[in-house]
């Protein structure tokens, strides 16, 4: 149940990033609204998912997946290109994943 | 202040306003102190909604949003002046570094080699992902 409110909350933080960015400094209130919303979802689904995982290994997987799940949107909607260099990013975020879940620590 | 003393700083500002080299350092300094503000109160924010339990928690339940929303402000007002690929990478780094190594301290948590081991490589990896996400030079338009 952690890694799917975990996911929930990786899936909002997006939200944040893609609203934060179109809010431009907070100066449109729409999407600064639609920031601070999604923010405080992402936040409350977080805090249910840190009950089980440590706060450390749960906030760093959370920011991180955020962050792949990101450069992913950009290359399907946004027309940016998925170089080595993003996917050389993306595999150490999956194998660090799937190495603390193999050693059991998340 | 009296007007007069006043009216004389409104003067030296509207003076120093401008291509000066040295208040654009000033400014650049000033937004790098500004983002690790905002990475200090980002590790804050993951602290409190980890202490939080759900939000069940009263007091650390005050303490995230507080320092959501300072976080926030911090990280808007810090990337009017640094690049935002730069900026988010720091700011990411700086909250998911501190979080691992502050957790242990405020909770019954344990940092392990192996566990430190695998969570430099996905902070690692996120922040060498935010620094190659150059934005688009569309995007970069204000």
């Amino acid at each position: 149940m952690h890694w799917l409110y975990l996911a929930i909350a990786v899936v909002f933080e997006v939200a944040v990033a893609v609203s934060a960015g179109k809010a431009q400094g907070f100066t449109r209130l729409g999407w600064s609204v639609a920031t601070l919303v999604s923010g405080g979802i992402a936040t409350y689904v977080l805090s249910l998912a840190l009950i089980t995982f440590e706060v450390g290994v749960g906030y760093a997987i959370w920011t991180s997946a955020a962050g792949v799940g990101i450069v992913f949107l950009g290359a399907l909607f946004f027309g940016q290109r998925l170089d080595w260099r993003k996917l050389l990013g993306i595999a150490a975020v999956i194998a660090g994943v799937v190495g603390l879940q193999l050693t059991g620590t998340a | 202040m009296s007007i007069a003393t006043a009216t004389a700083t409104t003067a030296t500002t509207a003076a120093t306003v401008g291509p000066s080299p040295a208040a654009a350092t000033s400014k650049r300094t000033r937004a790098w102190l500004v983002l690790l503000l905002a990475g200090i109160f980002e590790v804050g924010y993951a602290l409190a909604v980890g202490g939080s339990q759900g939000f069940t928690v009263l007091p650390w339940s005050i303490v995230a949003v507080v320092f959501f929303l300072l976080t926030l402000l911090a990280l808007s007002i810090s990337l009017r002046t640094i690049d935002v690929g730069i900026g988010y990478a720091v700011w990411a780094g700086i909250g998911a570094v501190g979080a691992a190594l502050l957790g242990p301290v405020f909770f019954p948590e344990t940092l392990t080699l192996g566990k430190a081991a695998w969570l430099a490589l996905i902070i690692g990896g996120v922040v060498w992902l935010k620094l190659s996400d150059r934005p688009t030079a569309e995007s970069t338009e204000r």
